[in-house]
């Protein structure tokens, strides 16, 4: 993977394609919080002679301002593929097709973002809360919680008055399995 | 005859299998399973056996308004307890008239 800066983004690509790697096969984009605070655009590229060795080019863009330039001015089928970046993960594309691909036009949020909480099921009763052998919902001391549902101390129940909870806490709090104790 | 691989119509729970386990209500993506299990202890242990309890169903129940027929949980039981069935699922008028509680004892 070769790492590349947002500045340089457009120039590398351009590069690539002229090098030969003028066969687009994918761009996607990753949510690196937890390890690091950014959001990752990959992008893989082959040449068709050569097919066993893609190029895949990263880049990483801040997670709260992630902007880049658009590369469907190179490949054209790329535009596909940042519109899904943009609407799920919240990248602008500086030039690109600023259209909504699958979301509703006044839905809010950036879906595939791991930050991103499931907030109608934090008042639901998860079917799978229950232990084996039991029949209601009884507070057991080593609690689960679903995928999607941050604990409640870090993102429902928290005190008005604090600031907004870190969203590489959100994000560690909501990857489902037992609630772990925290730090406090 | 051709046999055919049944398809994604129904998913079936085969009961005696079933451990209350809870994995597939866990694994389960729109949450469409619940279960209700109680313990009882095991008898017929040889004399002086410590006693022993092992989980026995009461309810087992798909909402089938919510499931999306993904199988997660046929592929997740790791006692083979769910299975595809072929025929498609009832309809109902009401989304209650869609869970379908495939085994229900008082407990």
């Amino acid at each position: 993977m070769i790492e590349i800066v947002p500045q340089g983004w457009l120039v590398a690509v351009e590069a690539l394609k002229a090098d030969g790697f003028d066969y687009f096969d994918w761009l996607g984009c990753v949510d690196e919080i937890g390890r690091l605070d950014c959001l990752r655009v990959v992008l893989v590229v082959r040449n068709l002679s050569r097919s066993a060795e893609p190029r895949m080019l990263s880049c990483s863009l801040s997670r709260t301002d992630p902007h880049i330039e658009t590369i469907s001015g190179v490949f054209a089928g790329a535009a596909w593929h940042e519109r899904e970046a943009a609407e799920l993960f919240g990248v602008e594309f500086i030039g690109g097709d600023r259209r909504r691909l699958l979301l509703n036009p006044e839905f809010e949020g950036t879906p595939l973002r791991k930050d991103e909480v499931l907030a109608a099921r934090t008042g639901m009763n998860w079917p799978g809360a229950k232990e084996p052998g039991e029949s209601d919902f009884s507070p057991s001391r080593r609690r689960l919680a679903p995928p999607g549902v941050p604990d409640p101390s870090v993102w429902g129940d928290r005190d008005a008055a604090q600031a907004a909870p870190d969203p590489a806490e959100v994000a560690e709090s909501a990857v489902g399995g037992r609630v772990r104790r925290r730090r406090s | 005859m051709i046999s055919r691989e049944p398809s994604h119509g129904w998913i079936r729970l085969i009961e005696p299998a079933c451990t209350s386990c809870m994995i597939c209500a866990r694994e389960c993506p729109t949450w469409c399973i619940s279960i209700d299990s109680h313990t009882e202890p095991v008898e017929g242990l040889p004399s002086g056996a410590r006693d022993r309890t092992q989980n026995v169903l009461d309810r087992f129940a798909i909402d089938w308004s919510l499931c999306m027929y993904c199988g997660i949980c046929i592929e997740e039981c790791p006692f083979d307890a769910l299975e595809w069935v072929s025929e498609p699922t009832q309809p109902g008028s009401t989304s209650d008239a869609l869970i379908e509680q495939m085994v229900t004892r008082p407990s």
